[in-house]
């Protein structure tokens, strides 16, 4: 089996879904309208930070995204079906986020860039500087295709949509800004406070605006790896 | 050519066999029935055959190759598994373009199973407008996307109407004449009889038959005549002299075995006997699978659950 044919095949799956294309569009839309809204009450202690505050709700839209995708084959023997097509599991489970990631990288980037242009002409000379603003957007991007790959990985473990949203939207909702905002230390290492360090202007914990992201990558690496290991070894 | 090969073939769920040191094949060029009981095992033997589930032990081939081993399976082997596969907010057709592109199969192929199975004129409708049975002619549409040698078909008439029925027959009959394997597991005797050629039944899990239909019916069932006439008292001595065995039926009739119409319309008329009835009973794939499950139960412990 080769890959490229899966991936299509997967990317057919994907662009005939309007749920799906609907979640893509909320993340574009939640992200930019909440950052337009935090840009307009910004105090300037965190020009990107404002810029940028849209993603953490963008975030829940590319959750649904990588969710749904993965758990729609978990639905009325879907996954026999495709299985059937492509017998090779992992492959296909690569094939599967990689369908994933790539629309949610792009419709990433251009939120950001969408946002950061909202952001800067709002804000004009107290708003973040283009270097400082790029490496947010692109942030952004990263942050919400690692949040897309985290839920996937999640919802192939524990097989259901249901299930999967309903671990991470409270866990997003409540740990994250609850807990999160009181507590520095373990809470800034959740896969997505540490992501968001990239949106930040200044930061004081361990992470910077990379290692960030790569702490977040390496949480949506081990759901990924969880889920093709419960995949491989599961009856379908 | 492809066959289909069962091997010492197990499955066990949580300590229950599902399926149980099965041994088997399915060779091309005939429709092979899959009869049983539900919970008998054949769709587990299905998924196993595909490599959806791993056995416990024996193993399942298709040409000499595991299913997970094939290039673009769905070239060379097409299943119907379940007719809720299809995603309810995806187009029939964008549901069949997917799986054709992850097999480099052409696009023009999904029109040509789509025209094929009826479905072209709702092929830009949403699946979960679909009927049941529409839906049940896209899982055939599925499994014939490949054109494939062997195919294998879960209870694919189910939900059809009757004129679904009599387009599967058909179908299959067709298959099987183009020199496909074609294995097709059902519950329904009436229907499989209408179909098969040859026969595999299980029956919890193990192997209770492989045969050509017509043998197991005539090896199963005794053919019969069944005698109405006006004189009982005279046509039983006739019968008596014949040394033909007969029963006498409530209503006064008489059921003879081992006989045809052919020779009891002869004696009859012979000894000048009124002739009210005579029927020749065919023997039934039904009867023939009730005797054979009966059979089964005087040597099979009962099942524990109820």
């Amino acid at each position: 089996m080769e890959f490229t044919p899966v991936l299509h095949a997967e990317w057919i799956k994907i662009r005939t879904l309007r749920s799906l294309l609907g979640s893509l569009a909320a993340v574009l839309l939640v992200t930019t309208a909440f950052s337009a809204l935090a840009v307009a009450d910004a105090d300037g202690s965190d020009p990107l930070y404002s810029v940028f505050f849209g993603v953490s709700l963008g975030q829940i839209a590319a959750i649904a995204f990588g969710t749904t995708a993965v758990s729609a084959e978990f639905r009325g023997g879907a996954l026999r079906l495709t299985l059937s097509a492509a017998p090779d599991r992992l492959r296909w489970f690569a094939a599967k986020a990689a369908a994933i990631a790539l629309p949610v990288l792009a419709v990433g980037l251009l939120t950001g860039l969408a946002t950061l242009l909202v952001g800067k002409s709002v804000l004009g000379a107290s708003g973040p500087a283009w270097g400082e603003g790029l490496r947010g957007a692109v942030g952004c991007a990263l942050q919400l295709t690692l949040m897309a790959l985290f839920a996937a990985g999640l919802a192939a473990v524990l097989r259901s949509g249901v299930a999967t949203l309903s671990v991470l939207i409270p866990f997003l909702l409540i740990v994250s800004f609850v807990i999160g905002d009181l507590s520095g230390g373990v809470a800034d290492f959740l896969p997505d406070r540490a992501g968001q360090v990239a949106l930040h202007s200044t930061w004081d914990g361990a992470l910077g605006p990379w290692t960030g992201l790569a702490v977040t990558a390496l949480w949506s690496v081990a759901a990924l790896l969880a889920g093709a290991w419960s995949l491989r070894r599961r009856d379908a | 050519m492809t066959s289909i090969d069962v091997r010492d073939l197990s499955k066990e769920y949580g300590g229950r066999r599902a399926v149980d040191q099965l041994t088997f094949s399915v060779r091309p060029g005939r429709v092979t029935g899959f009869l049983g009981p539900n919970g008998a095992g054949k769709s587990t033997t299905m998924r196993l055959v595909l490599g959806l589930d791993r056995p416990t032990s024996g193993t399942a081939t298709i040409g000499g190759h595991p299913y997970a081993a094939l290039r673009e399976p769905l070239r060379r082997v097409g299943a119907l598994l379940d007719a809720r596969a299809a995603h309810g907010s995806r187009t029939a057709r964008d549901h069949l373009r997917a799986l054709a592109a992850s097999n480099r199969i052409p696009d023009r192929r999904v029109d040509t199973v789509l025209e094929e199975t009826g479905l072209a004129q709702v092929a830009r409708r949403r699946v979960r407008t679909y009927s049941l049975g529409m839906r049940q002619r896209l899982g055939i549409a599925a499994a014939l996307l490949g054109d494939p040698e062997v195919v294998l078909l879960d209870e694919p008439a189910n939900g059809l109407d009757p004129e679904g029925i009599v387009w599967i027959r058909t179908l299959l009959r067709r298959l099987a004449r183009e020199g496909r394997t074609v294995l097709v597991s059902s519950h329904l005797m009436g229907e499989t009889a209408a179909f098969a050629d040859h026969l595999v039944i299980l029956g919890r899990g193990r192997l209770l038959a492989d045969t050509p239909v017509q043998e197991f019916i005539h090896a199963r069932v005794r053919p019969h005549v069944r005698i109405r006439t006006s004189e009982p008292s005279a046509l039983d001595d006739l019968l008596a002299r014949h040394g033909l065995d007969a029963s006498p039926d409530p209503d006064g009739s008489r059921t003879v075995w081992h006989t045809r119409v052919d020779d009891i319309g002869r004696l009859m008329s012979g000894a000048g006997l009124p002739v009210l009835e005579l029927t020749a009973r065919e023997a039934t794939l039904e009867e023939a699978y009730l005797d054979l499950t009966a059979a089964e139960a005087e040597f099979t412990a009962p099942p524990q659950e109820a």
